[in-house]
């Protein structure tokens, strides 16, 4: 037997070799088993007062009247994509008649409210909720991709100004009323 | 001794005789020539994976770490396996690392925050590259080393599932789904 004929068979019995090797490394798979994953993340839109009640002591006549104490407004929201704006509104269900002892009434234009330290505003506005001319805008946040979901506080401050009008001449008595605050998320 | 009486003892042995011949020619064994069968058995490498259930739902709170999933699911793998082979792993995959769950309007959850917990072990994020799924999609979740005695054997894998919203604060409220795909390979 020659060399060339011996150096033939070497490699074919190498050859052999490797493909067996070979064959034996390759990996054998199970079929895929798939699991269907469902999540939802609701939509919410929701409010909560620091507190419910505000007194005030008024002096006839006069334009300070200031509430007892502040409240806070957290809104709090987690929006569908296509929501572009979250307002927050402080509103009455009767402009005319924003408190009243029964007879005689405040109303809700001599009610203010200051937001945040910001300036003193009468609820004269026709807001999203409740009467025309009851109520006033508190906030007005532009939702971008940040905030879909996200929170917001309004510390809002009670006055009531009793110079407008007849009011100087409003009877002593005790006006009791109630002020809504409502968020609403648009479009 | 009479010509009768030899000719009777001679016929009495030429009938012993010939009744000796029959006999002994009726008791010889005839074989047939050998006719073989060749036997071949089979036992075919197989793996396979099967899953208890097929879906699970999640309820997500916003930013929250902890939305688990609505129930576990155990594959159990099973194998006959070729002495070759070293090892049974099981993986858990997703097709995209950046997509793992989506509401398909461009709002997803990675695998990266989503977790297995393998037969009550720590909860993992799938942020693996393993042999199936999506680069930086999966996770193993067991390997089995396969000596003598278990070359033909199961194993089973109880996944628990959860979604880790913390760094996804700003997810818009929407459904997001997804294929989460469990697979086995023997190598």
């Amino acid at each position: 037997m020659n060399t060339g004929k011996v150096s033939r068979i070497t490699a074919i019995a190498l050859g052999l070799a490797l493909a067996t090797t070979m064959a034996s490394a390759q990996a054998l798979n199970s079929g895929a088993q798939t699991i269907a994953l469902n999540a939802t993340l609701a939509e919410s839109l929701t409010l909560s007062l620091s507190a419910n009640a505000v007194n005030f002591t008024l002096a006839a006549g006069s334009a300070a009247n200031a509430g007892s104490t502040n409240i806070t407004a957290t809104t709090k929201w987690v929006l569908k994509p296509g929501r572009t704006a979250v307002g927050v509104y402080a509103y009455f269900a009767n402009a005319g008649a924003a408190l009243t002892d029964g007879t005689n009434n405040i109303p809700s234009s001599a009610f203010f409210i200051s937001d945040n330290a910001g300036p003193s505003t009468a609820l004269n506005s026709s807001v999203a909720f409740g009467a025309a001319n009851g109520g006033m805008q508190l906030a007005n946040v532009a939702i971008t991709g940040l905030n879909k979901s996200a929170t917001r506080t309004d510390l809002m401050a009670f006055n009531i100004n009793l110079t407008g009008g007849t009011l100087p001449q409003l009877p002593a008595s005790v006006y009791t009323g109630t002020l809504n605050i409502q968020a609403q998320a648009t479009p | 001794m009479s010509l009768r009486l030899q000719i009777g003892r001679a016929g009495a042995v030429l009938a012993l005789a010939v009744s000796a011949l029959i006999t002994t020619s009726q008791a010889q064994v005839r074989n047939s020539g050998a006719s073989t069968i060749t036997l071949q058995a089979v036992l075919s490498d197989s793996l396979t994976l099967s899953l208890s259930g097929n879906a699970v739902n999640f309820t997500l709170t916003p930013g929250s770490a902890n939305n688990p999933g609505s129930v576990g699911v155990t594959a159990t793998t099973s194998w006959a396996l070729r002495p070759s082979v070293g090892r049974v792993r099981v993986y858990a995959f997703f097709a995209s690392s950046a997509a793992a769950l989506t509401d398909g309007a461009g709002n997803n959850i990675p695998s990266a925050d989503f977790q297995i917990s393998n037969n009550a072990g720590p909860f993992t994020a799938l942020t693996t590259t393993v042999p199936f799924g999506g680069a930086n999609a999966g996770l193993l979740l067991s390997s089995t080393r396969i000596r003598g005695n278990n070359r033909s054997g199961s194993h089973t894998d109880l996944m628990n599932f959860n979604i880790n919203l913390t760094t996804l604060p700003n997810l818009p409220a929407a459904t997001y789904t997804g294929t989460l795909t469990i697979r086995a390979q023997a190598i």
